[in-house]
């Protein structure tokens, strides 16, 4: 049986002018499984949001095949959806209207956007401020208008390109704990690109460690910790164990590469 | 609030009222008592006041006003309707950046208004050369200021469009568009300006009505209170149009209202 999600060796080249091509990613593999909680760790300049954005369909490999549900991935589409490290919120539009968005580019009628919307506003906890601006909301409260942004259309698969790295350590800690809450009744396939080993740890069914540049996959590590996970978790020996494991596999990747 | 607290608060309008007074009593002082100039060569506020009161009654002005208001507003509103979108495809298409970029840098560069006898020559003594000649001069705020607010319009945005499947089309009217808009609206404020200038030089030029006509009339018959009040009636509209564009800038794009820069 195919994955649901089939990356095969996947080549991806930057050619910026006048500079040397860089290869961000070389023959990187994948396979996620429908419901799947997937994050990759990986020295900076990876590849790991190039991956993202490859699955998104918001650039192509130069090789490699890429299937969702046994279709070749070809451009954006309605199963994917991103929630973006810098939100990525429209200025000019309320909460209301920019978890619209998606919706209104599909040509869902208004009436059904609000609903859902609203719906939506309300599943992320900012049921009072639906008719703020972007600017008047904290950081986590922006993720989370990302977050239902890119839960609104109802995709399959919520891509999430370090979407807590700009929030403070608190904010990033509840977020986390929401969004494993807002997973275990949604049941959607996750990718999750982190820098951070414990949330990588904390959130996932698996973790993909990457090699430096040229990103490929170094090591696959299962987490077997049971569901649903709560904070306390995070104190236990296994825990600790798990980061462990993972530090293990990727500190050799940091010092070889040469990255920071 | 104390006395103390509201001056403080309101300082910026207290302290202009306060300048714009005593300039307007020194001038007066002075021509009254230090050098009592012949009215025929200069004039003062108190003359200038009495001359604003005669004309507003009159009709004349009235009709100045609506006839320069006309040509503006035609050639004013081309401006906007061309100025924007060439100055939007520009910045969002390469190609047409680089083939209209020398063309417009250098008309933009070049004083326009040298022009104003060939457009009345071309267009004709009427409305329409005035209008040419305001387009020609306000055009070029828009152009560049639409086509600066798309280069700096965060690619990031233009990506969330794309990754929900929006069209070129989505792209230009949910994301360039709304994010250029500041930038157009300080295009318009400069354009306003411009325009103006397009108005009087054109009816500097040639023509038997309008606010500009006017002013040349009155100054070439020694009449200079009259020709004081055009020119205060075309100050009072520049700065009531260009107070419009920043009340109009804080409404489209209230998320830059904390970082306005005073």
């Amino acid at each position: 049986m195919i994955p649901f999600i089939q990356a095969r060796n996947i080549t991806l080249v930057f050619s910026p002018k006048n500079r040397e091509p860089v290869t961000a990613l070389s023959d990187f593999s994948l396979e996620v499984g429908k419901g799947e909680f997937v994050s990759i760790v990986g020295p900076s300049g990876c590849g790991k949001s190039s991956f993202l954005n490859i699955l998104l369909g918001l650039i192509k490999p130069d090789s490699g095949e890429i299937q969702l549900n046994g279709a070749p991935i070809t451009g954006p589409g309605q199963e994917r959806a991103m929630v973006f490290q810098e939100f990525g919120l429209l200025p000019w539009r309320t909460v209301t209207a920019n978890v619209e968005l998606g919706l209104e580019l599909k040509g869902i009628a208004p009436a059904r956007r609000a609903e859902r919307a609203t719906e939506l506003i309300k599943l992320v906890g900012l049921k009072d401020f639906a008719s703020h601006y972007p600017h008047e909301l904290s950081g986590g409260m922006k993720q989370r208008v990302g977050l239902a942004r890119a839960l609104a259309t109802n995709p399959e698969v919520l891509l999430m390109d370090e979407p807590f790295a700009a929030l403070d350590a608190q904010t990033r800690d509840l977020m986390q704990m929401e969004l494993l809450q807002i997973w275990e009744h949604t049941k959607k396939t996750v990718l999750f690109v982190t820098h951070s080993i414990e949330e990588a740890a904390y959130l996932s069914d698996r973790v993909i460690v990457m090699t430096a540049r040229p990103g490929r996959t170094k090591d696959i590590l299962k987490i077997a910790l049971p569901r649903p996970r709560d904070y306390e978790m995070r104190l236990t020996p296994e825990f600790n164990e798990i980061k462990l494991r993972i530090w293990e596999v990727l500190k050799e990747e940091l010092t070889s590469g040469g990255q920071t | 609030m104390t006395a103390n607290g509201y001056f403080t608060e309101h300082r910026r309008l207290w302290l202009g009222l306060c300048s714009f007074f005593f300039l307007v009593t020194a001038w007066e002082l002075v021509l009254t008592y230090i050098f009592p100039v012949n009215p025929f060569f200069f004039t003062k506020p108190s003359l200038i006041a009495a001359a604003f009161k005669e004309q507003l009654q009159g009709a004349k002005l009235w009709h100045d006003l609506a006839v320069s208001s006309q040509a503006f507003l035609w050639g004013f509103s081309f401006a906007v309707i061309v100025g924007i979108p060439v100055g939007l495809v520009m910045g969002w298409r390469r190609r047409v950046e680089y083939s209209l970029d020398p063309f417009l840098t250098a008309l933009y560069a070049s004083p326009l208004v040298a022009l104003a006898p060939l457009f009345i020559i071309v267009f004709g003594v009427g409305v329409l050369g005035k209008a040419a000649l305001v387009f020609l001069l306000a055009v070029f705020p828009f152009v560049f200021n639409a086509f600066a607010g798309v280069k700096s319009t965060d690619l990031l945005l233009i990506n969330v469009i794309r990754s929900y499947g929006g069209s070129e089309k989505d792209l230009y009217l949910k994301v360039i568009l709304p994010s250029t808009m500041p930038y157009i609206i300080a295009g318009a404020r400069l354009a306003i300006g411009r325009g103006l200038v397009g108005i009087i030089v054109g009816e500097f030029y040639a023509a038997s009505e309008g606010i500009g006509f006017a002013i040349t009339q009155a100054g070439d018959t020694y009449r200079l209170p009259d020709m004081f009040v055009g020119i205060i009636i075309l100050s009072l509209i520049a700065v009531g149009l260009t107070e419009l564009m920043r009340k109009l800038e804080l409404t489209v794009a209230p998320w830059r209202a904390s970082d306005e820069v005073r």
